[in-house]
């Protein structure tokens, strides 16, 4: 759908506490890594986490070049947007430059008024799905899964076969048929908005 | 209770996207070592709760975990273990470091080859847990071995090569192996865990019931150990030994590093330091740490621009490469050293700096020494900032100009302005 061709994509994420969006960017890395990636980086940026603050976390992904940075990621190819209330947020406004491409998860399409030209939006229900597939946990949906899932179809990096072979590993076979329905339903129904 | 079943345990080689302190529980398993002794303390918790997991699952079958109260009684814990004879791992960082100081002292006098990763932060006040290397550095003068690492690799490679150094019968010395809280210890990368039988193949064997050569304990045959020495016995000699051993490790360092290339394929240079585009190089800049990945990058975006620029990577603090720095020292006109720690009233830069002057200081003709300081507890240096401190290099081998704002002979990079 919206393919970013260079030597090093750049993924952000933006979440808050218990929306597992850490995990999320480890789990980016690993997709992007079985599916040939050469190199991937998984960055969260640790402070004084709690359930509901904001989040920040960066993924970086090389087909051929070694990755050699640890430094935050700045002008993001890729912004994943786990809660959009986050968008009201000065410093994560700031962050949205010319031509990236905003993932969020939303039901309604964004007001772009204050995003800069040439922004690309997808949006995916991913709230939704989780919890029509009850996939929650102690303080909420797992929206990750659903995030990822979004992202392999928006990005063409990786699609589903990749991602069951990665959360198999991570989360066990037992598990793994809620994990894909969620990727799946995700994977699906991911559109522009 | 119950068993923890882990997907991501590997037996087998094979590659893992994990943290860097995943890299050093995989190390510490693969070593197979026998007596693990753990105090949680961030950012180095999760090394231990990945051992303890290893442990719990029945995937480090002889290995002991032992919980202990304090850093302070773990490292009585491990220094006990390793007396007994057996390989021992802990891991800790900043304040967790400084309550085990005493016992580190221990460790070092009674020649116990213990392996011990700095994940490295800020020490308080003000309470930090970041990236800062003011917590291994200061225990400096301990008799210890350390080293830093760059990559997520290297903590993995850094840590196997450790037991081989430390349990060479003319070391018997321990080691800090130390990187940078959370750039490496909570970031993941692509991790090669080796094959069980390599690494059993590059690794001494485990010790026997006797133990280590200079160290025999045996309820049958009751010794004192470390008990007093008045001033006219022999405690100027067993220093003096201790301070020789330290230094006669460089080879054991080097050829420790020379055949984990032989057998894994991975180089770390001479093992005492490695060295990035030096071939040409009218500049460099010696940096260790995480910082000295980013600054590859750096040298080759600079490169791009026409300046002949090099990078030297520090790998180990102790024993310190006196004899390759002086050939650095001839090889190029300026040297800058980065440090991501603070030698308080010190003019000569950081701590690294500081060696690195001393270590030149009565060669003639050799390079201008340029220190400067970044990244303290955690403070972010971008790439953008590293390309920077070259250019800087390159200007002071132009023009003999330095910036106008250093502080007491040292250039402090990403500086928040304070009022």
């Amino acid at each position: 759908m919206e393919k970013v061709e260079k030597d090093i994509v750049e993924i952000t994420f933006h979440g808050r506490g218990g929306q597992t969006s850490v995990t999320g960017s480890q789990l980016l890395a690993e997709c992007a890594y079985e599916e040939g990636f050469k190199d991937t980086i998984a960055i969260p940026i640790i402070g004084a986490e709690r359930r509901g603050a904001p989040i920040l976390a960066f993924t970086k992904i090389s087909k051929d070049k070694p990755i050699r940075t640890y430094d935050s990621v700045k002008d993001p190819d890729y912004m994943l947007i786990f809660d959009i209330s986050l968008l009201d947020i000065p410093r994560v406004l700031a962050t949205i430059k010319e031509g990236v491409i905003i993932i969020a998860d939303s039901v309604a399409p964004l007001d772009k008024s204050k995003f800069p030209d040439n922004v690309k939006v997808f949006i995916v229900d991913a709230t939704g799905i989780c919890i029509k597939r009850s996939f929650m946990h102690s303080s909420g949906p797992i929206l990750n899964i659903p995030m990822l899932g979004a992202f392999g179809k928006v990005s063409g990096y990786f699609g589903l076969e990749v991602m069951e072979k990665v959360l198999k590993k991570n989360f066990g076979e037992a598990k793994l048929e809620k994990n894909m329905n969620v990727a799946k339903d995700a994977y699906e129904s991911v559109k522009e908005g | 209770m119950t068993k923890v079943e882990l997907t991501d345990f590997v037996q087998n080689k094979e590659t893992q996207i994990i943290k860097g302190n995943v890299a050093a529980a995989n190390a510490a398993k693969s070593a197979r070592v026998q007596v693990i002794s753990a105090y949680p303390i961030t950012p180095q918790t999760t090394v231990v709760e990945k051992l303890s997991e290893f442990v719990d699952g029945g995937y480090m079958p002889g290995t002991q975990y032992i919980k202990m109260e304090s850093e302070h009684s773990v490292m009585a814990a491990t220094v006990g273990a390793s007396m007994a004879g057996t390989r021992t791992f802990t891991a800790t960082c900043g304040q967790g470091l400084f309550y085990m100081y005493e016992m580190i002292h221990w460790a070092a006098g009674v020649r116990l080859p213990i392996v011990t990763a700095i994940v490295s932060r800020g020490t308080a006040p003000p309470w930090n847990i970041w990236a800062d290397f003011s917590d291994v550095i200061s225990c400096r003068d301990t008799g210890w071995m350390s080293s830093f690492c760059a990559t997520h690799q290297e903590i993995y490679d850094e840590i196997l090569m450790s037991y081989k150094v430390c349990e060479d019968y003319d070391v018997l010395l321990p080691k800090f192996v130390a990187y940078g809280g959370f750039i490496l210890s909570h970031t993941s990368k692509p991790v090669i865990i080796e094959d069980q039988d390599k690494v059993d193949g590059y690794l001494p064997a485990l010790p026997d019931e006797k133990g280590w050569p200079h160290i025999w304990v045996d309820p049958e045959r009751p010794l004192m150990h470390g008990n007093l020495i008045m001033p006219s016995g022999f405690y100027t000699e067993f220093r003096m030994k201790l301070h020789i051993a330290l230094l006669e490790a460089k080879e054991k360092i080097k050829n420790a590093a020379k055949e984990f290339e032989k057998v894994f394929g991975r180089s770390y240079g001479n093992g005492l330091i490695q060295e990035y585009n030096m071939d040409d190089a009218d500049v460099a800049m010696l940096a260790y740490g995480d910082l000295a990945l980013q600054m590859e990058e750096a040298v080759d975006q600079i490169r791009k621009e026409g300046y002949k620029v090099g990078m030297v990577k520090l790998r180990h603090f102790r024993p310190f490469p006196t004899e390759e720095i002086i050939k650095l020292g001839k090889k190029v006109k300026v040297l800058g050293v980065i440090d991501r720690a603070i030698a308080f009233g010190s003019q000569t830069g950081g701590p690294v700096s500081g060696e690195v002057k001393t270590a030149l200081h009565e060669t003639e003709g050799t390079a201008k020494v340029f220190p400067m300081m970044n990244g303290i507890g955690g403070r972010e240096v971008s790439l953008e900032q590293q390309k920077n401190q070259l250019k800087l290099l390159v200007k002071f081998n132009e023009t003999g100009e330095l910036p106008k704002d250093m502080i007491y002979g040292t250039y402090w990079d990403g500086l928040l302005e304070v009022k």
